[in-house]
């Protein structure tokens, strides 16, 4: 059935799908919509779920882990500061392999208070253990909600997962969705079943601490079984296309990244305006191209550096900077690049702070900075950029006599500064 | 070099020890040192362990001492002797210093008693700074003049001149007993447990250091003796338990309670790949007893037992049981007993006293090996007899 | 000292066999529980005799003579198997969960420090959702007292006020003692801790100590009890009564520390005992307007002896209050009898 819904409408009914047993919420703008919809639902019988209405994000999430440890499927939502309120109890779900799928609507940190969308509050939470997935449009936010608890509840993952979608850009921006069966969903989501919960014939003690011979070992499978996540995900996907017909394309899509000399890596709904300004570069004869990272953990660093294989300049466009280093996608993508050997140069575009527009302009300047890039040129009020020809590879040096001192030179230049702040300090397309 | 393993029970002062021991040999220019307690989450009465490191440059390594030159034992029951594990934490030529009045037939176990040095002087036995007036006669990282600095830095005020005096008492005891231990006869048997059979007045220290004098150590560093004067010594009850009692692997009949691993037909698997998947395992799995946390224990009086079960009832540790037999209405788990004595202050018939756990292992020993009745009994049960 | 005899939930005289807990569990329902919001009707009281044997916090590594750990003990023999347990940060949960040592008999979690109510309320309502709850299943908190009035008090709140089918215990040992014995809400006047040290200028905590049974009865909440390890029927009555009830319930007992209170390890019970007997702590109960068919609920006040033990000697004992002057436990004392009279003029 289609409908013409808001993201977080779209993402309460992909909830309702899911047939959560618990759901335990507190409001924040622009997340509210969510638990609006879902209270109407379980109100109406349409949800049979216990609706628990916290008084406190720590407790939302503290109340979700606590029936997920009674084995219920358990869902719950909330936003920048609330998810921040929360983060401790991130940890302790992530720790517990508690499979509580959660939707976050990406919303500025304060201060200064700001209610519009940027992607700072669940960024700086990459490292507490939910599996981070970031969608770009309304259906894409339905289906995730039914895939993600399909893949964080698969036993080889038991993971808590992280829907992310743009505040307003995505949580109040209405568009067609289609809205599969309860039967369909019922076909591709069965009943939650694990064994990491509490047990009447058998007790079991969960949760508890484990002193430093122990604790290593559950960093490690924490750690272990989020990468293999990639491969589930994989797989959910395939089940889901084969389900529904909708295909979705795994960690990362490309979209006509594969000849393209210049790239912009990007991440939720802002991809939709990269795809177009791609196309009409395109229709210019300019070879560009866009990565969608969909996943952010587990971090998609092999099918990063495949697409971007052919790449001249590599851009990262994020609504997210680490202050005193650079966008945090930007680190990530970087490390990538790096471990996979692949030396080309990259800028990182920081924008849409706040709820700022990111404008066609912009992005059309961030392209053109990238060509630049390639080019190996740099100018004065544009980042200083070494091309991919001319940063030297340790061969290249040697094979050129390079000595010591030229090559501290050209590390130097080639760790200049790369962030560019859109609508600030970007050279071209700025408002 | 210069490693310092000290053992005590979690409230003795081990790590305060430590600590001023750190403090004195880095007391004089070009002298480092580090002091650490062991972190846990055991709690007073508990097993423990602090380190002192010394080097005459900066130490980097802040990990634990594995085999030191100086092992301390501020109560003997923690030196166990039927393996020599306390000999594999010592470096090849590194000594033992134990508080003990025992004697020990291996020369690398130096007995000290310390109990009995600052009982005479604090009026209560804190053994804790007694070692380092035995350091600064062992070792030469350690100068006495630093010792006593220390103490005057990192003391109260009106513990110096008393510290000072255990310090100077220790070495006296320890100079004397070396050149005494070059003139008498050695020990008989062999390992470390050569006289298990404490004095009456030895007894009555090892009670005293549980009950009245523990020195709360906090993780944190403060100090604070919290001593109160022992009540239990006013009536003492009639004592006529076996004592020598196998104490080891007690089996419990009810239907839930924590089992310890070693009991479980097919305990559960410990493989991280399988346990570190979730935190969710077993409920009530547990690998170790609290045995050894107390120097003394309770012992129950059938004849004097009424069966009111206020012991079983009081017992933060459950560790007082109720039986089956008709005999006695309760027995006490002796893996579990932290001695902490509730018990006998719950019984109003007197039925329960405190003996020092020395006393009680060594009847055990005795009992096991000659299979009669214990030929070194306590003057305490002598009398009750 | 032993005339605590009007104890929560009188019932019948205590049996002379010793019952096992399935017997007792059985025996027939006597007196209470015959309010609208009991779940079933109440057994037999539970005494040393007809207590279950099962020891459900066995193997822990508290402090020789911990009253917290006492509580903990109790209320589980009390609840039985299949009670479900959730320990915040704190001695507790430190020394009763540190795999592969695990000190617990029946399902237990450890919870975020601020979280025992939500993770209970979360439990509750998964079990619920599912169908899966046993009719004996009790779903019950242990926390501190920092973890209760201070940090936790807003996820308690929250919970009392959805009413969640839960039960809170609150073992009060008046400080952050897991830390090292630093001040909380419910440290008295004149204790001695790490951050309320006793000096020139200060001799301890110069706040009073926060009244959590009042703080929780005015959210008019099913249950609310004070209770304490020195007269543990009446605690584990309490218990017991507060299982029997739908709703949220709290037990607030007071729990001394040996470690924290400056006292030795045989002394706590008898110190949780002084602590009542000279009035600085009362023995009470609240039940709400469904449990007591009243408006505004009903206060019980459990204990309201003639005299009272001397102040001074409960004070005195303990290292803590070592530091306070004569004027300052006269204040201690007229602070008692101003209560009292509250109490007084409120229960009776």
């Amino acid at each position: 059935m289609k409908r013409f819904l808001s993201g977080d409408e779209a993402l309460a009914e992909g909830v309702r799908l899911a047939r959560p047993q618990v759901i335990s919420a507190y409001p924040i703008t622009p997340q509210t919509v969510v638990v609006e919809r879902l209270s109407e639902m379980v109100e109406a019988g349409q949800l049979k779920a216990e609706y628990i209405h916290v008084e406190s994000e720590h407790s939302a999430l503290s109340a979700a882990m606590g029936a997920s440890a009674t084995g219920a499927r358990t869902f719950t939502a909330t936003s920048s500061q609330g998810l921040l309120y929360m983060a401790e109890v991130l940890t302790y779900a992530a720790g517990g392999r508690f499979p509580i799928v959660m939707m976050n609507a990406n919303r500025a940190t304060a201060l200064p208070w700001n209610i519009y969308g940027d992607q700072r509050d669940s960024l700086a939470l990459l490292d507490h253990g939910w599996i981070q997935a970031y969608v770009q449009d309304n259906q894409e936010a339905l289906d995730m909600a039914l895939m993600a608890y399909a893949i964080a509840e698969d036993p080889r993952v038991s993971t808590p997962f992280m829907v992310n979608l743009d505040g307003f850009a995505l949580t109040h921006t209405y568009e067609n969705v289609e809205i599969p069966t309860p039967e369909e969903a019922d076909a591709f989501l069965p009943p939650f079943r694990t064994d990491n919960k509490f047990n009447f014939e058998n007790p079991v003690n969960m949760g508890y601490s484990a002193g430093p011979e122990y604790n290593r070992y559950f960093k490690y499978w924490a750690h272990r079984d989020m990468m293999g996540a990639s491969e589930v995900i994989a797989e959910v996907e395939a089940r889901f296309a084969e389900a529904f017909g909708r295909r979705y394309p795994g960690l990362v899509e490309a979209y006509r990244a594969e000849d393209a000399d210049v790239v912009l890596v990007t991440l939720g709904s802002i991809a939709g305006l990269v795809r177009s300004v791609v196309d009409e570069l395109r229709a210019e004869g300019v070879r560009a191209g866009l990565v969608r990272i969909r996943y952010m953990r587990p971090f998609p660093a092999r099918e990063l550096t495949r697409a971007l294989a052919n790449a001249q300049a590599v851009g990262v466009l994020e609504k997210d900077v680490s202050f005193g280093a650079e966008g945090t996608v930007f680190t990530n993508v970087n490390s990538a690049l790096q471990q996979a050997g692949d030396v080309v140069p990259t800028v990182n575009f920081v924008g849409g702070l706040g709820g700022d527009d990111i404008t066609p302009d912009q992005v059309r300047g961030a392209f053109a900075t990238l060509r630049r890039a390639a080019a190996g040129e740099s100018g004065p009020s544009a980042p200083k950029i070494v091309s991919r020809e001319t940063i030297p590879t340790e061969s290249s040096e040697r094979a050129a006599g390079l000595s010591t001192a030229d090559k501290n030179v050209s590390r130097e230049t080639s760790t200049q500064r790369r962030v560019v702040f859109l609508g600030v300090d970007d050279a071209e397309g700025g408002r | 070099m210069i490693e310092v393993l000290w053992h005590g029970r979690g409230g003795q002062g081990a790590f305060t020890a430590a600590r001023l021991l750190g403090a004195a040999a880095s007391m004089r220019d070009g002298a480092y040192a580090l002091a650490f307690p062991s972190f846990g989450p055991e709690r007073r009465g508990a097993p423990m362990r602090a380190f002192t490191k010394i080097d005459d440059s900066a130490i980097g390594d802040r990990s634990a001492i594995k085999r030191a030159d100086f092992v301390v034992y501020l109560d003997d029951t923690l030196l166990d002797a039927s393996d020599d594990a306390w000999a594999r934490e010592l470096k090849p030529s590194g000594r033992v210093l134990v508080n003990s009045v025992r004697r020990f037939a291996d020369p690398r176990i130096v007995a000290l008693d310390a109990n009995g040095i600052s009982a005479e002087i604090l009026g209560r036995p804190i053994p804790n700074t007694v070692f380092l007036g035995a350091l600064s006669v062992l070792c030469d990282a350690v100068r006495v003049e630093d010792v006593v600095e220390a103490i005057h830095q990192y003391m109260p005020a009106k513990l110096h001149e008393k510290n000072e005096r255990i310090v100077e008492a220790a070495r006296e005891q320890l100079l004397a007993e070396r050149s005494n231990a070059l003139t008498s006869a050695p020990c008989e048997s062999v390992g470390a447990d050569v006289d298990a059979c404490p004095s009456t007045d030895t007894a009555e220290n090892a009670e005293n250091v549980s009950r009245e004098t523990l020195q709360a150590e906090n993780v944190g560093g403060t100090t604070e003796t919290v001593g109160q004067d022992a009540a239990a010594s006013a009536a003492a009850p009639a004592i006529d338990a076996d004592v020598s009692r196998e104490t080891s692997d007690v089996v419990r009949s009810c239907a839930h309670i924590p089992v310890l691993r070693s009991h479980l037909a097919e305990p559960p698997s410990l493989d991280p790949a399988d346990y570190a998947r979730t935190t969710c395992y077993p409920a009530g799995h547990l690998v170790a007893k609290n045995a050894g946390w107390r120097n003394e224990r309770p012992v129950v009086s059938a004849a004097a037992c009424t069966g009111c079960l206020q012991c079983y009832l009081y017992c933060p540790d459950g560790a007082v049981f109720k039986t089956s037999d008709d005999a006695t209405a309760v027995e006490i788990d002796y893996d579990f007993c932290k001695g902490c004595g509730i018990c006998v202050k719950a019984c109003k018939f007197n039925a329960i006293g405190m003996i020092p756990e020395s006393e009680a292992l060594a009847a055990a020993a005795q009992h096991a090996a000659v299979a009669q009745p214990a030929a070194c009994a306590s003057e305490s049960e002598v009398s009750a007899r | 000292m032993e005339n605590v005899t009007n104890v929560a939930s009188a019932t019948t005289a205590e049996t002379r066999s010793a019952a096992s807990a399935a017997a007792a569990a059985a025996a027939t329902a006597t007196a209470a529980g015959t309010s609208p919001a009991a779940k079933h009707a109440a057994p037999k009281r539970i005494t040393a005799k007809t207590i279950t044997d099962d020891e459900f916090f066995f193997g822990h590594k508290a402090c020789a003579g911990c009253g917290g750990s006492l509580a903990v003990r109790a209320a589980l023999k009390v609840l039985g198997p299949n009670a479900i347990c959730a320990l915040p940060a704190g001695c507790m949960s430190a020394v009763g969960f540190n795999f592969p040592q695990l000190c617990f008999a029946n399902n237990a979690i450890i919870t975020p420090f601020a979280a025992t109510a939500s993770v209970l309320s979360g439990i509750e309502a998964g079990l619920r959702a599912q169908g899966i709850k046993p009719d004996d299943c009790t779903v019950v908190g242990f926390a501190g007292d920092g973890g209760t009035a201070d940090i936790g008090i807003q996820a308690l709140s929250g919970a009392i006020d959805r009413n969640d089918d839960i039960l809170y215990i609150c073992y009060d040992n008046e400080a952050y003692m897991n830390t090292g014995i630093q001040k909380s809400s419910l440290t008295p006047f004149g204790a001695k801790t790490t951050t309320t040290p006793a000096g020139k200028n200060a001799h301890g905590c110069l706040t009073q100590k926060k009244n959590m049974f009042e703080i929780v009865a005015a959210h008019g909440i099913p249950y609310a009890a004070t209770a304490t390890i020195g007269y543990l029927p009446d605690f584990m009555s309490k218990v017991q009564k507060a299982a029997s009830i739908k709703g949220t319930k709290y037990i607030h007992v007071m729990a001394p520390c040996p470690t924290g209170w400056g006292c030795s390890v045989d002394e706590t019970v008898e110190l949780a005992k002084d602590v009542v007997d000279c009035g600085l702590w009362y023995l009470a109960e609240y039940e709400g307007p469904e449990v007591s068919g009243k408006p505004g609920g009903a206060f019980t006040l459990n204990r309201n002896p003639r005299e009272f033990a001397s102040v001074e000697a409960y004070l005195r004992r303990q290292g803590r209050f070592r530091a306070l002057t004569d004027e300052e436990i006269a204040s201690v004392v007229a602070g008692r009898d101003a209560k009292w009279e509250t109490l007084r003029s409120a229960c009776c």
